[in-house]
């Protein structure tokens, strides 16, 4: 059972960027930081349920999409002029647990199989299973350094090379990287701190009255859980709608000049090195119109865009706490948005 | 003995029945000197439960495969098959996990544990093996802090905490051995009444459906929470928890303010912050032009009183404060100050370079190829020491051929085929900091500043899992004001303490630090230590009739002499003052130390800066 995620009080920035997400995964993932006990996880299993159908190649396990980057199983179908089906699929949350070893996470020789036919098969890993979804990493700056390494490197090619045992293969592996983190445990390498398209820092609900209403909802949820679940089915179903209903839109809107040049102005005033940081706002700000119901990015979106993209982007000293010069981005903004 | 035999901690006993009636309490830590029944405590709980519920309980040595479960060895090799074999917290599903010693265990392994815990599964992804079951149990662990600490992050894991104080009556320890020595205690008395516990926890059990909490009772919980400046919603979730099995035990339906009070402490002590600053903050001088003057207004602080909070955070904590509090008696006549740290400043990281020697500790700053079978499995290669065969990658290499050798049922393996188990680990760093506390060093807040390189090195330390200590010299001794630790905010807490005055006896300091050192190497060999002597280098205060320089040598000698340790001199003398004398340079030659003047350590001035020659490795912060 899994607590329904329109039924989180409050961390309406953390909710945000996982939907964007889900709207754009191009975006690039979520880095969700935060205080002990803040729903993080909570959050990111629940999105799985507000999750659309996805367009795969039918029975292959690597979630290969037709018209994109094939696995070379699929491939050698093409070649042999098998054509290959299509069918619906609804986008996973795949969770990378933190003991996970190195053959899981890249996938390896199938041993039963050349045990009992003598023949070398690949068998998937999770980095198969993550393909065309999200890959979900709780503390994720205690992950071991040869398992990042591994992440990072498929990360930026978008594809697994798998050499080992004799076996060679090669599959797609475009996922949609999700991490949360206590930075009190230890900071994130900044290798994989950019990775994440977006980042968004959690605390604690401060409202009382949310306090209570937070209180409530989980002792229902775990007193009650199916008709805690009946309550919310119907709000569910909405998010879920508007969600697919936002995918749909996300190409159609336009993307003008003058956004455009905002984004730039912004990023070359905070002196930012490359231009991920331009790519991430601009997708994101598209994701926030999209879900909007809009037709074309505003300020107002603009500026929610560069709030999560920046916060992990800006240069800053190793002691000073992530998203201290937000502040400048914000000013930043009162600048801009005057006529 | 049974759980009513147990004499005294009535409030661990109530812990325990109230995640016997309801195990989404959370479970509980009970931390306290060694040997004052914790871990007794915590075995009886068994006696609370039904009958079948499983107890597992997790020994220092566990490997994460005999944690998450691994594959199956003999359906492997008789028949060729993948197969999952169930690990401890595959075991412990439904019942309880108890740890003894939480904080000895490696921090990599707590989080698998909690990982599991929290998600309510467990998700095995290992050696060609997948797996995912149910994962449902109720910590009960032990600590005794004066071996280490737990971090907030786990300790806001556990539903329930519990202060473990040892009994110190008279009449309470004798019934303690009395209990203790004799099974036949257990006499019809306390039999009688274990067996009714277990009925009223059986009765709460059925009854906690029922119990109703009123909208003011929930209100009143968050409020509490608030008030204490609670972290999270953990705690709101356990107090509520723990109210309602506490009604359910009292076998009333509805929960009111009493019950919420009753259980208070239990859940809410080991989550409340820190008291804030300014509480603790009672003298705060301001470092005057001219402060060598004996005869200036004293300054004398007192080290302040620990609060409960601050013993549960930070354990240890009253020991070392007793300590501390003891060297001013003897300096009436001494001028004294405190200066506050400094602003933290980016400083380079400090790196060990990677070592030959294999190590069984764990820590983050150096990877370390590890000995035995406890680091984690990396990757799998031919050759090991250990015999420590990797299976999953025998098993692959053997697998192709099978049909060649002409398999008959089990599987054949070959002697080329044996694959092992490359294990990492990361190595445990002791950073002693060895702070000139004279008079010297009061000049033109010079101590504020070195405070605050110290505060930035601390800072390091902390995200790498390193411990630190503390030895400040000053007037005619050296003491350790903080021994080895891994609590960062105690230990800023102690550096902020650091006070100034008085004669320079860095011969004394460096004797301290060798002491350590030498501890060090007996108690934990595989342990590096870093040595980081903050001073002006103006010594003038010699341990014995000798000259100062001859003594200062032969320490220097002593302790570059140790191979468990490196060496680094800061240097805080002012470089543009006339008089300067750059007697620490030389001491750093002595100490075969690397040498940074206090300004050098700045991030600006180092960018750039890449090698180093020895062990030591500064490289460019991000």
């Amino acid at each position: 059972m899994i607590f329904p995620f329109s039924a989180i009080v409050g961390q309406d920035e953390m909710k945000t960027g996982l939907l964007l997400n889900v709207v754009d995964p191009a975006i690039g993932g979520l880095l969700i930081m935060g205080e002990k006990g803040t729903a993080k996880s909570t959050a990111v299993r629940a999105l799985a349920d507000l999750l659309p159908e996805i367009e795969v190649v039918e029975g292959c396990p690597f979630g290969c999409t037709p018209d994109g980057l094939l696995c070379s199983a699929c491939r050698e179908r093409l070649n042999k002029n098998e054509g290959l089906k299509r069918e619906m699929r609804k986008m996973k949350v795949v969770e990378l647990p933190l003991g996970i070893t190195e053959d899981r996470l890249v996938g390896t020789l199938d041993i039963e199989h050349a045990l009992k036919k003598g023949e070398k098969r690949f068998e998937p890993g999770i980095l198969a299973a993550a393909n065309n979804n999200f890959l979900y990493v709780d503390e994720v700056n205690l992950l071991e350094d040869h398992i990042v390494d591994l992440l990072l490197d498929s990360a930026a090619m978008g594809v697994n090379t798998v050499e080992r045992e004799g076996v060679s293969f090669t599959h797609p592996a475009r996922f949609i990287l999700v991490g949360t983190m206590n930075p009190e445990e230890g900071e994130l390498r900044p290798q994989l701190l950019d990775r994440f398209g977006l980042c968004v820092r959690v605390t604690s609900v401060r409202d009382k009255n949310k306090r209570i209403e937070i209180l409530r909802r989980r002792m229902r949820f775990d007193a009650e859980p199916d008709s805690f679940l009946r309550e919310w089915q119907a709000e569910q179903e909405r998010m879920a709608a508007q969600v697919t209903a936002a995918r749909e839109r996300r190409d159609r809107i336009e993307m003008s000049e003058p956004v455009l040049e905002q984004i730039v102005a912004m990023t070359t005033q905070l002196n930012l090195d490359g231009h991920r940081a331009d790519i991430v706002i601009l997708k994101a700000a598209r994701a926030l119109a999209a879900l909007a119901g809009k037709g074309e990015i505003g300020t107002e979106e603009v500026r929610t865009a560069a709030m999560l993209s920046l916060i992990h982007r800006q240069k800053r000293l190793p002691f000073e706490e992530m998203g201290s010069q937000m502040t400048k981005v914000q000013q930043l903004f009162s600048g801009a948005s005057r006529p | 003995m049974n759980f009513c035999g147990f004499v005294g901690h009535d409030d661990a006993k109530l812990a325990l029945i109230l995640n016997a009636i309801d195990p989404q309490c959370g479970g509980v830590l009970f931390a306290g000197e060694k040997g004052s029944g914790k871990s007794t405590c915590a075995r009886l709980f068994r006696e609370l439960l039904p009958g079948e519920t499983p107890f597992v309980e997790v020994p220092l040595n566990m490997t994460e495969d005999a944690l998450l479960g691994t594959v199956d060895i003999e359906r492997a090799l008789k028949h060729g098959e993948k197969a999952f074999q169930p690990g401890i917290l595959s075991r412990a599903d439904g019942g309880v996990i108890h740890i003894d010693d939480i904080n000895l265990l490696p921090a990599g392994m707590i989080a698998l544990i909690f990982e599991a815990h929290d998600r309510g599964t467990n998700i095995l992804e290992r050696e060609g093996i997948t797996a995912h079951h149910p994962c449902r149990f109720i910590p009960i662990a032990t600590m005794d802090p004066d071996e280490g600490l737990l971090s907030a992050h786990f300790l806001d894991r556990f539903g329930m905490f519990v202060a473990w104080g040892a009994i110190r009556t008279n009449a309470g320890k004798m019934e303690i051995i009395r209990k203790s020595e004799s099974v036949l205690y257990a006499t019809s008395d306390t039999d009688a009444a274990l067996s009714r516990l277990r009925e009223r926890i059986a009765n709460a059990r059925r009854l906690l459906k029922r119990v109703h909490v009123p909208a003011t009772i929930e209100q009143s919980i968050v409020e509490r929470g608030i008030e204490r400046g609670i972290e999270g919603h953990r705690g709101e979730l356990f107090l509520f928890c723990a109210a309602r099995a506490y009604a359910a035990f009292r076998a009333e339906i509805t929960v009111t303010e009493e019950h919420v009070d009753q259980v208070l402490p239990l859940v809410l002590a080991h989550r409340a912050r820190p008291a804030p600053e300014e509480q603790e903050e009672p003298t705060e001088v301001q470092p005057s032009e001219k402060n060598q003057s004996d005869n200036e207004s004293q300054t004398e602080r007192e080290t302040e009183p620990h609060n409960h909070q601050n013993q549960l955070h930070e354990g240890g904590a009253q020991e070392t404060s007793s300590e501390a509090s003891a060297a001013p008696a003897d300096a009436s006549t001494r001028k004294e100050e405190i200066f506050d740290t400094g602003e933290p400043f980016p400083v380079r990281r400090i790196a060990l370079r990677k070592d030959r020697l294999k190590r069984a500790e764990s820590g983050r700053r150096t990877k370390t190829a590890s000995q035995g079978k406890s680091g984690r499995y990396v990757r799998s290669g031919f050759k090991s020491a250990e015999r420590d065969v990797a299976l999953d990658a025998t098993l692959r290499a053997a697998a192709p051929y099978q049909a060649m050798r002409e398999r008959n049922g089990s599987v054949v393996i070959r002697p080329e085929d044996l694959r092992f188990k490359e294990r990492e680990k990361k190595m445990s760093h002791l950073v002693i900091f060895v702070v000139d506390g004279s008079g010297s060093m009061g000049a033109q807040r010079r101590m504020t500043e070195t405070k605050g390189a110290v505060q930035s090195l601390l800072l390091d330390c902390y995200r790498k899992r390193d411990k630190v200590a503390f030895i400040v010299f000053r007037r005619n001794r050296a003491e350790i004001v903080l021994p080895p630790t891994s609590s960062f905010e105690y230990a800023a807490k102690r550096l902020k303490e650091i006070p100034v005055g008085g004669r320079t006896p860095l011969s004394a300091g460096l004797l301290e630090v060798y002491r350590l050192v030498m501890r060090m190497r007996m108690r934990r060999p595989q342990t590096r230590c870093l040595v980081v002597l903050v001073t002006d280098g103006r010594a003038n205060q010699a341990l014995g009739e000798t000259d100062i320089e001859m003594e200062l040598r032969s320490m220097a000698g002593l302790l570059s002499g140790c191979k468990n340790a490196d060496c680094l001199v800061i240097d805080t003398e002012d470089k543009k003052s006339l008089t300067k004398m750059d007697l620490a340079a030389r001491l750093a030659e002595w100490l075969d130390a690397h040498y940074y003047p206090l300004a050098d350590l700045r991030a600006d001035y180092l960018t750039g800066m890449v090698e180093y020659a020895k062990s030591l490795q500064w490289v460019s912060a991000p």
